[in-house]
C-alpha cells in the first residue's frame, strides 16, 4: 500500500472538531431553552395530553320559602347511560342494553351518533333518562353482561307545587348558543331561562366537578386519577311565604290576574302570583315541542308574569294618587264641597259618575271612601294633570320597581307634553277628568300599585321590592342575609297621610265604603277599589262579554294601625273591584295575619 | 493475534465511555418499550445486539486497519449489491423498502452502506498520490462512488440516509482536501440548485412531486408544525413537548408521560433522545451530549495521532459519520431540524445500526491502538 504523510490531512482535523463543538453548543442551548426556560409550559402541554377531565354536574341550589319550606327542589333520579369506550364489543352491549330498556338497537345507535360530535371520550351518553326502577335494577345486577353501561344518579329539578309561584321561579332549560359564550356554560348544561332561576343562575348553578382520567395517545383510559367533587349550588331562601302565596293563588282561582303582597317595612315580597300559570316541571327534561306551542300560543299567556310584566289602567285606585297630589299641593282642602248629580258636563260632553243617582254633596273623605267620580273629575281639573303626574312619578309610577325579575314594565304616566308629542293633540279638560280617575292614558303594573300602598302604609319610604331573603352555602352552612334596602324616601305631609289613610280605612268600614268585602275580623284593612274600564263607554243594555268586562282592582294594607302587609290585586275582566278583587285581598291578608298571630303566640 | 503491546495501547477509557453510552441507551430503550405486562422483548433483543456489538467492536481491533482498508472496495461492492437486492426483494415499511429479511432478522443494508462508503473513500484518497488540493475534475471518481449508493437509497426512498451519505462523504472530501476555488464553485452550484428548487416553480413542483407523500408532510410539518398538530406535525410537536416537559431534572425513570402513554411516536428508535430528555431532564440529556462530545473528540484525537493517511481518513470519516448521526438525531428531537429517520448511534433500537456503529467504533479504536506502530 502506498504510504503518504498524514500531515496535510491532519491539518484539517480542527475543522471537524470545530464543527462538532459548535453544533453541540447549539443543541445545548436549544435543550436549555426547551427544558429550563420553557419547561413549565411544555409540562402543562404534556399534562393536558394525558389527563382528560370529565365533567360532573353539580346539583342546583334548592329554593325555600321564608320559613324554610322547599318550593323548588332536586329529585334524585337515575339515568342509564353508555360509555362506548368502556364496551369491548360495542354492538353486543348495544343489543343487550336495547333489550333492557325496551328500545330498538337502532335507536341506541342513533343516540350515540348524535352525541358523537359534541362529546369527549369517556363522556357517558344518556340512553334512558329517569329510568324506571326495574330497568335500573337489571343494569346494576347484570353489570358483567353490560360492560360500558352505567347508572348515573342525576339531580332533576322538581317544582313540587306545580304552577304555584311558577312565574317567580321561571324555569330551566338547555343552555343556548349565546349563553354558552357569555356564561362559559357547557353544552347540555341546564341553566335558568326565566324568573329567579335565571336571575340567580350563577348562585344556583354550583361548580361542576371533574372525574380525571389518565389516557394514552389513542385516548384509552389507563387509570382513574380520582374525582373532584362538584360543589352544589347555593340554596336560596325567598321572602315569599308559602301560606300567603297559596292563599293568593287559591283566591284568584281560575281567573286571570295577579296578586302582589309586600311587607311595607322592608320591601320583602310575601306573595307574587300571576294567573294563569304553567307547570315549570315541563322544562327541565327539555320541553316537548307540542307543550311549547301550546304554552306560547295560549290566549291566556300563561308564560307572562302579570304582576310585573303587564300594565293596566289603574281605575279608581288612582284616586289615591290624585288625592295625595291635590292635598299636598293644597289645591283641595278636605272641606271643599262638590255636588254630584251623577254626571258632570264639560263643553258638549257629559261625564258620568259610577253611581247613577249621584252622591249629593261630597267633601274629600266621602269622595274617596265612596269613590265619587264627579268629585275627582272636579278636583282633577282643578289640580291639573301635570301636577298629578309629578306626584304619580314620585310614588313610583312610570318607572320599574327594580325587583329581581326580568322584563319588568314601567307603565305610563301621561302629561300634556307627552300627549302633544305622541298623538299631536293638546291636553283637554276631559283628559284631566279621565286620568284623575285612573282611566285614559295611565298604565300601571300590579307591583307598582302595591308599592304605592306600601309607601302610604310606612309614611313614604320606598324599599327595594325583593324576593331574596338570604342564601345558604350547602357545604359550609354559611348564610348571607340581605338587609332591606331603602331606595328612596318621599317627604309626605303627615296631615295628608292622615287624611288619606283614614279615608282608606273608611273604604272597608264605613257605610258608603266600596269594599266591605275586604273587611276582616283579624284587623282593620285600609284599601281602595278600582274598576278599570276595558272599553271607554258601555252601550246600555248590552251585556259585557268576558273580554270586554272591566278589570277589577283592589289595593290595601293591614292592619291599618300598624301596617304589616300591603297588597295589590287585579282580576282581569273580573268586574267590580269591590266584588271581585277585594275578597282576594282579604284572603291574602287574613292568611298573613293569622300566621303572624300564631307566630306571636309562640 | 492481539499482541501485548497492542493491548496496552488500547484506549480503555474510550472503551468505558462507549459502553457507558450504550448502557445509558439500553436503559432508555427499556423504558421506552416497557409494556403493561413487563419489559418488552424488544429490550431483550437490544441487549443481545449491544452484546454482539461489543464483541464486533473488539473483533474489529484484531486485524490491522490496513487489512480492513484492503477489503474496503469489496465491502463497498457488497453493500451496493445488498442495496440492489433491497430494491428487488426488500421488506416494506413506512412507505419505503429498506430491509432485507435474513432469517428472523431484518437487515438494513443502507446502514452498512454508510460505513463502507466512508472506508472506500478513505482508501481512495489514501492511495491517491496527490496531497489534497483536488479540483472538481479530480473528484469525478469519488463522486461516482458516492452517487451509486446514494441513488439506490433515494430509490427506497430513504431521504434521511441519503442525506447522511451525502453529508458524511462531503466531510471526508473536505478532510481529504479540496481546492478552495472548487469548494467555492461547489457551493455556488449548490446555491444555484437550491434556488432552482425553491424559487423556480416548475422545478420546485417537479421535485416536490417526486417526494413520497409522507416526506412532503414531514417537510411541511417542519416548516410549520402547528399547521396540523394531529397529523404530519404530530411527531415534531410531541417530541418537543416530551423534551420540554422533562424540565431540569426530568420526570423520572419510566415516569415520562409522553413516552409511556405512547404520545411520542418512534420512541425507541428515532425519538429515543426525547424519551431520555423527558425522563432524565436537562441534566440527563446534556450529560449524554457531553459524553458524546468527549467520545467524538477522542475520535478526532485518534485521527490526529494516526500514522498514515489511510488511518487519518478512516478515523476522520468515521468520526464525521458518528457526529452527523448524533447531531442530526438530537437536532430533530429538539425541533431545530426536520424529522428525518436517523438513529441515535449506540442508543436507538435496531440491530443493524447498533452493529454498524460498534464496527465503526472498533475501527476507530483499532487506529488509535496502532498509533505507535510502524508500517513499511
Amino acid at each position: 500500500m502506498q504510504q503518504d504523510s498524514p500531515e496535510p490531512v491532519q491539518r484539517r482535523l480542527p475543522l471537524l472538531m470545530g464543527f462538532i463543538i459548535l453544533f453541540a453548543v447549539v443543541l445545548f442551548f436549544r435543550l436549555w431553552h426547551l427544558q429550563v426556560a420553557k419547561g413549565a409550559y411544555y409540562y402543562e402541554l404534556a399534562e393536558s395530553n394525558r389527563i382528560r377531565p370529565i365533567k360532573i354536574r353539580p346539583p342546583r341550589g334548592v329554593i325555600f320559602d321564608r320559613k324554610g319550606r322547599p318550593m323548588v327542589e332536586n329529585v334524585l333520579t337515575f339515568d342509564i347511560s353508555l360509555v362506548p369506550e368502556d364496551a369491548p364489543d360495542l354492538d353486543d352491549t348495544i343489543n343487550r342494553l336495547a333489550q333492557v330498556v325496551k328500545m330498538p338497537p337502532a335507536a341506541l345507535r342513533k343516540l350515540l351518533d348524535e352525541a358523537a360530535p359534541v362529546r369527549n371520550k369517556y363522556e357517558p351518553v344518556k340512553i334512558r333518562e329517569e329510568a324506571p326502577w326495574d330497568e335500573v335494577a337489571v343494569v346494576e345486577a347484570r353489570q358483567e353482561d353490560l360492560p360500558g353501561v352505567i347508572v348515573e344518579p342525576e339531580h332533576r329539578r322538581h317544582y313540587p307545587y306545580g304552577g304555584m309561584a311558577s312565574h317567580q321561579f321561571g324555569y330551566i332549560g338547555k343552555v343556548t348558543q349565546t349563553q354558552k359564550k357569555q356564561e362559559q356554560a357547557d353544552t347540555g348544561m341546564l341553566v335558568g331561562q326565566g324568573g329567579l332561576e335565571k336571575t340567580y343562575d350563577k348562585l344556583l348553578r354550583g361548580i361542576a366537578g371533574r372525574r380525571m382520567l389518565q389516557v394514552n395517545a389513542s385516548g384509552m383510559k389507563v387509570k382513574d386519577l380520582g374525582i373532584e367533587e362538584p360543589k352544589p349550588g347555593t340554596d336560596l331562601y325567598l321572602t315569599i311565604d308559602l301560606d300567603v302565596q297559596r292563599a293568593a293563588e287559591e283566591a284568584l282561582g281560575a281567573r286571570a290576574g295577579a296578586v302582589v303582597a309586600m311587607d311595607p317595612n322592608s320591601g320583602e315580597v310575601l306573595a307574587l302570583a300571576s294567573h294563569p300559570t304553567y307547570d315549570p316541571n315541563l322544562f327541565p327534561r327539555g320541553i316537548s315541542p307540542k307543550d311549547w306551542v301550546r304554552l306560547s300560543n295560549d290566549p291566556g299567556h300563561p308564560l307572562y308574569n302579570r304582576a310585573v310584566q303587564s300594565v293596566y289602567p289603574p281605575g279608581s285606585t288612582f284616586k289615591v294618587v290624585t288625592s295625595i297630589a291635590g292635598l299636598s299641593e293644597k289645591v283641595i282642602e278636605p272641606d271643599d264641597k262638590v255636588v254630584c248629580k251623577g254626571f258632570i258636563t264639560s263643553g258638549k260632553k257629559s261625564f258620568r259618575c259610577w253611581k247613577k243617582g249621584g252622591h249629593g254633596t261630597v267633601s274629600f273623605h266621602r269622595g274617596l271612601v265612596e269613590s265619587c267620580d264627579v268629585y275627582f273629575y272636579t278636583m282633577g281639573d282643578r289640580i291639573g294633570f301635570d301636577r298629578v303626574a309629578k306626584h304619580a312619578r314620585d310614588l313610583g309610577l312610570g318607572s320599574v320597581t327594580g325587583i329581581e325579575l326580568a322584563d319588568e314594565k314601567k307603565g305610563l304616566v301621561p302629561t300634556a307634553a307627552w300627549k302633544q308629542e305622541r298623538i299631536n293633540e293638546p291636553w283637554y279638560p276631559a283628559d284631566n277628568y279621565m286620568n284623575a280617575i285612573g282611566q285614559g292614558f295611565l298604565q300601571i303594573s300590579p307591583i307598582q300599585n302595591c308599592q304605592i300602598m306600601s309607601a302610604i302604609a310606612n309614611g313614604g319610604v320606598f324599599y327595594q321590592p325583593r324576593l331574596l331573603l338570604r342564601t345558604r352555602n350547602r357545604e359550609t352552612g354559611e348564610q348571607k342575609t340581605f338587609a332591606p334596602v331603602r331606595r328612596r324616601e318621599l317627604a309626605m305631609d303627615p296631615r295628608v297621610l292622615e287624611l288619606v289613610r283614614s279615608a282608606l280605612v273608611g273604604v272597608t268600614t264605613e257605610a258608603g265604603g266600596t269594599a266591605h268585602g275586604a273587611a276582616t275580623p283579624l284587623g282593620t284593612v285600609a284599601g281602595k277599589t278600582g274598576t278599570a274600564q276595558v272599553i271607554a263607554q258601555k252601550i246600555p243594555g248590552q251585556k259585557l262579554t268576558e273580554s270586554t268586562e272591566d278589570h277589577a282592582w283592589f289595593i290595601a294594607y293591614a292592619p291599618a294601625e300598624r301596617p304589616q302587609i300591603a297588597v295589590a290585586v287585579i282580576v282581569e275582566h273580573g268586574g267590580h273591584g269591590g266584588a271581585a278583587a277585594a275578597p282576594v285581598a282579604r284572603k291574602v291578608i287574613e292568611e298573613f295575619l293569622k300566621n303572624a298571630r300564631t307566630q306571636a303566640a309562640q | 493475534m492481539l499482541e501485548r503491546r497492542l493491548l496496552s495501547n488500547v484506549p480503555w477509557g474510550m472503551v468505558a465511555l462507549i459502553i457507558g453510552i450504550a448502557c445509558f441507551g439500553l436503559m432508555a430503550v427499556y423504558s421506552a418499550t416497557y409494556t403493561p405486562t413487563g419489559p418488552s422483548s424488544l429490550f431483550t433483543k437490544q441487549v443481545i445486539w449491544v452484546s454482539l456489538g461489543i464483541i464486533v467492536m473488539f473483533a474489529a481491533l484484531v486485524p490491522d486497519y490496513h487489512t480492513v482498508g484492503r477489503y474496503a472496495y469489496v465491502l463497498y461492492a457488497a453493500s451496493v449489491i445488498f442495496l440492489i437486492l433491497v430494491a428487488l426483494v426488500g421488506k416494506t415499511g413506512m412507505g419505503a423498502q429498506r430491509w432485507l429479511p435474513i432469517g428472523p432478522f431484518a437487515f438494513q443494508p443502507s446502514e452498512l452502506a454508510k460505513l463502507s462508503l466512508v472506508l472506500a473513500l478513505a482508501r481512495y484518497f489514501a492511495e491517491d498520490p496527490r496531497r489534497g488540493g483536488y479540483g472538481l475534475r479530480d473528484l469525478a471518481v469519488p463522486a461516482g462512488m458516492i452517487v451509486v449508493p446514494l441513488m439506490l437509497v433515494m430509490k427506497q426512498p430513504d431521504l434521511g440516509t441519503a442525506l447522511m451519505l451525502l453529508f458524511t462523504s462531503s466531510l471526508v472530501i473536505l478532510l481529504a482536501g479540496i481546492r478552495f476555488r472548487s469548494l467555492v464553485a461547489l457551493a455556488m452550484i449548490g446555491a444555484v440548485v437550491a434556488t432552482a428548487v425553491f424559487a423556480v416553480p416548475p422545478v420546485r413542483t417537479k421535485i416536490w412531486k417526486s417526494l413520497k407523500p409522507y416526506q412532503q408532510k414531514r417537510i411541511k410539518a417542519f416548516l410549520d408544525p402547528s399547521s396540523d398538530p394531529r397529523g404530519s406535525g404530530y411527531h415534531a410537536t410531541q417530541a418537543k413537548i416530551a423534551v420540554g416537559s422533562g424540565q431540569t431534572t426530568g420526570k423520572g425513570f419510566r415516569k415520562g408521560t409522553q413516552s409511556q402513554m405512547a404520545f411520542l411516536p418512534e420512541r425507541h428508535t428515532d425519538f429515543i433522545f426525547a424519551v431520555i430528555a423527558e425522563e432524565r431532564g436537562f441534566l440527563g440529556a446534556s450529560f449524554l451530549i457531553v459524553l458524546y462530545v468527549i467520545l467524538l473528540l477522542l475520535g478526532v484525537e485518534a485521527a490526529k495521532s494516526a500514522k498514515d493517511k489511510l488511518g487519518v481518513l478512516m478515523a476522520g470519516g468515521i468520526v464525521s459519520m458518528l457526529s452527523l448521526y448524533m447531531l442530526i438525531n438530537v437536532g430533530m428531537a429538539v425541533g431545530i431540524l426536520p424529522v428525518v429517520g436517523v438513529p441515535l448511534p449506540l442508543v436507538s433500537y435496531g440491530g443493524t445500526s447498533i452493529l454498524t456503529t460498534f464496527l465503526a467504533i472498533g475501527l476507530l479504536l483499532n487506529i488509535r491502538s496502532r498509533r505507535f506502530m510502524l508500517f513499511y
